[in-house]
């Protein structure tokens, strides 16, 4: 068994050369001064007290907006279907959840660029309007069609963990909440709804991830009128040239994220 | 046997032929060696030019400005005759050195550039370079969908336009039309004036449909967007699609990027890069090339013969590149659009 340990050696370089070494360099630009010469430096906290001003403060908390919003939505949608699947047959269940996963074969871009064809004001949707001799609605570049975006990609990240904790539940805890003379509404409240906490938290923390550092989609459906984090960062680096900021910025995301991680875990344990 | 021997020969002679015009171009009296990207002249106007000076034009290619720039200084600035390239990496080259200072007598169409093009930060007073071709974004819009006559950039701010107006997604050049219709320049330096154009531009937001670089004339031909700011390539695939829309060249001046010829300091065959020059620059040889390549004709004498679309009225007098501005500059330009941003949606 020994000697297999060895084989985890490149790997150990492989991170090292590809997560740490760039991960510090992060923090070290975040601190230090002006230009791209990480050679001769100097430390300061300038870069984070810029982020103070409103103006960054401001897309921090519509990023944050932004993922809380499709986050819920999701939980709202995603939960009832999971629900709904896990009750089914055995067959079916395999069937249903393949075709949860289906979409997710297929590209994002591609995805988001069928959604822009539905939705354009030339679009399927509003030509069916018309044909029903309704107005025609003007749906793109608005926060409807970048949260419908949004929805309809991280949907499966939502489903999944919650089906798995609702098909893996014990099925004679159910019967017995019943045999205890609780209705449909209680047992849901106090059992199902319990026992499936597990992967709603799982469902919530990978949705949240996933919207909150997203930046294509809202650049495609949201007509490009949209700062959000990710594009502030990507701003920092490839136009503005200011890598301290960018880095800045990434750790504060960094940051934010391990906190709201934890949070999560500790809620996690809490339940149990 | 003996064709197999024949080919081989061939293919020997062929190999010795082409190496030796690689390295010992400067030796052959005939030929001219014009270093540029692709498709930037049509073969017939080569060809002509063979014909008639009995030059061989060699065509050599590059992708990017910094690799021209890089071969050039290595063979410091030997091996190639003619150089078109972009605004800025001329100027980089005139600094190192590279550039040789034309002979105008040996140029007598010289006087048929637009002046419009002319005395630009690369060469402020036109030693080294003739232009050739510009790009130009530029206002676009429907006139069905519009009830404004738009003249120039402040018109976008006209409150008739809401949410009908598609832009470009360089904040650089949006900003800098922003500078522009407020009186400045668009390389404005002054964080405290930037700021200004930054609050101006926030003002523009409930006009604004989409920014996005790609594609953005679609907005303007699928009636998402009443008017467009777009690139020339965008203005020419929109005039394509809908001749019935009408381009704008701004009142308050254009922002433009701009090629240009130069050649090399030391050029094996100046006086044959002279005579292309010249040549490229009579009216009926300038008006093939544009029409060719989509972009503004820089040569004015030219103006009569191209594709009207590829003409900047008279009207206009004024246009300015943007240029790299300092870090300070920089930051206030970013801050700027991040609030424009916010306040789109």
């Amino acid at each position: 068994m020994k000697q297999y340990k060895h084989l985890i050696k490149p790997y150990i370089i492989w991170a090292a050369a590809l997560i740490v070494v760039p991960l510090i360099m992060i923090v070290l630009y975040a601190f230090t001064e002006e230009g791209n010469s990480v050679l001769t430096f100097s430390f300061t906290l300038e870069n984070f007290a810029k982020f103070a001003e409103s103006t960054y403060v401001n897309v921090i908390v519509k990023s944050f907006r932004l993922g809380i919003f499709t986050t819920v939505l999701c939980l709202l949608l995603g939960y009832p279907l999971a629900f709904i699947i896990s009750r089914c047959s055995e067959k079916s269940q395999a069937f249903l959840i393949l075709l949860v996963t289906i979409p997710e074969w297929i590209n994002m871009l591609l995805r988001t660029y069928a959604w822009m064809n539905l939705l354009s004001d030339n679009g399927i949707i509003n030509n069916l309007l018309e044909m029903l001799g309704m107005k025609p609605v003007s749906m793109m570049y608005t926060d409807f069609s970048v949260i419908v975006g949004l929805v309809c990609n991280f949907m499966p990240f939502m489903i999944i963990p919650i089906y798995t904790s609702l098909s893996k539940m014990d099925k004679s805890l159910i019967e017995a909440a019943y045999d205890l003379g609780a209705n449909r509404f209680q047992t849901f409240r106090k059992v199902i709804w319990k026992l499936s906490i597990p992967g709603v938290l799982n469902g919530i923390m990978m949705v949240f991830l996933l919207s909150v550092s997203t930046f294509v989609i809202p650049k495609l459906l949201g007509g490009g009128q949209y700062m959000l984090i990710g594009n502030l960062i990507e701003t920092q680096f490839i136009s503005v040239g200011d890598w301290n900021f960018g880095s800045a910025i990434s750790m504060i995301l960094a940051v934010i994220i391990i906190l709201f991680m934890r949070l999560m875990k500790k809620m996690d344990t809490q339940e149990e | 046997m003996k064709s197999r021997k024949t080919i081989a020969l061939l293919l020997a002679a062929v190999t010795v032929f082409s190496s030796a015009s690689a390295i010992q171009v400067s030796a052959a009296e005939d030929e001219l060696i014009l270093y540029t990207w692709e498709a930037m002249f049509p073969q017939e106007v080569l060809d002509g030019f063979t014909e008639e000076t009995g030059i061989k034009v060699i065509y050599s290619n590059f992708d990017t400005d910094e690799t021209m720039l890089e071969k050039l200084a290595m063979a410091e600035g030997g091996d190639y005759d003619v150089v078109v390239a972009d605004d800025y990496i001329i100027e980089q080259a005139v600094n190192e050195g590279l550039v040789m200072e034309l002979d105008k007598s040996q140029i007598p169409n010289f006087e048929n550039i637009n002046p419009l093009y002319q005395g630009q930060f690369y060469d402020p007073e036109d030693k080294y370079t003739v232009p050739y071709g510009a790009g130009i974004p530029l206002i676009v819009y429907d006139p069905e969908e519009t009830d404004v006559d738009i003249k120039g950039y402040g018109d976008l701010w006209d409150e008739s336009l809401e949410d009908a107006v598609a832009l470009t997604a360089n904040y650089r050049v949006i900003l800098g039309i922003t500078l522009l219709s407020m009186g400045y320049s668009m390389n404005e330096q002054d964080p405290e004036i930037i700021a200004q154009a930054g609050e101006k531009l926030v003002e523009l937001a409930p006009n604004v449909r989409l920014i996005q670089d790609d594609n953005t004339q679609d907005s303007l031909l699928n009636g998402e967007a009443a008017a467009a700011f777009l690139y020339t390539s965008q203005v020419t695939m929109a005039l394509m699609e809908n001749p019935d829309l009408t381009v704008v060249y701004p009142e308050e001046g254009l922002g433009f990027g701009i090629m240009g010829m130069f050649i090399p300091s030391k050029a094996p065959n100046a006086e044959a890069a002279h005579k292309f020059i010249d040549y490229i620059l009579r009216p009926e040889v300038s008006a093939a090339c544009f029409d060719f390549m989509g972009y503004y004709c820089t040569t004015k004498a030219a103006d009569e013969l191209v594709n009207p679309d590829l003409v900047v009225p008279d009207s206009v007098s004024k246009g300015e590149i943007i240029q790299n501005v300092s870090q300070e500059a920089e930051e206030a330009f970013s801050k700027a659009w991040t609030e424009f941003k916010d306040a789109c949606d």
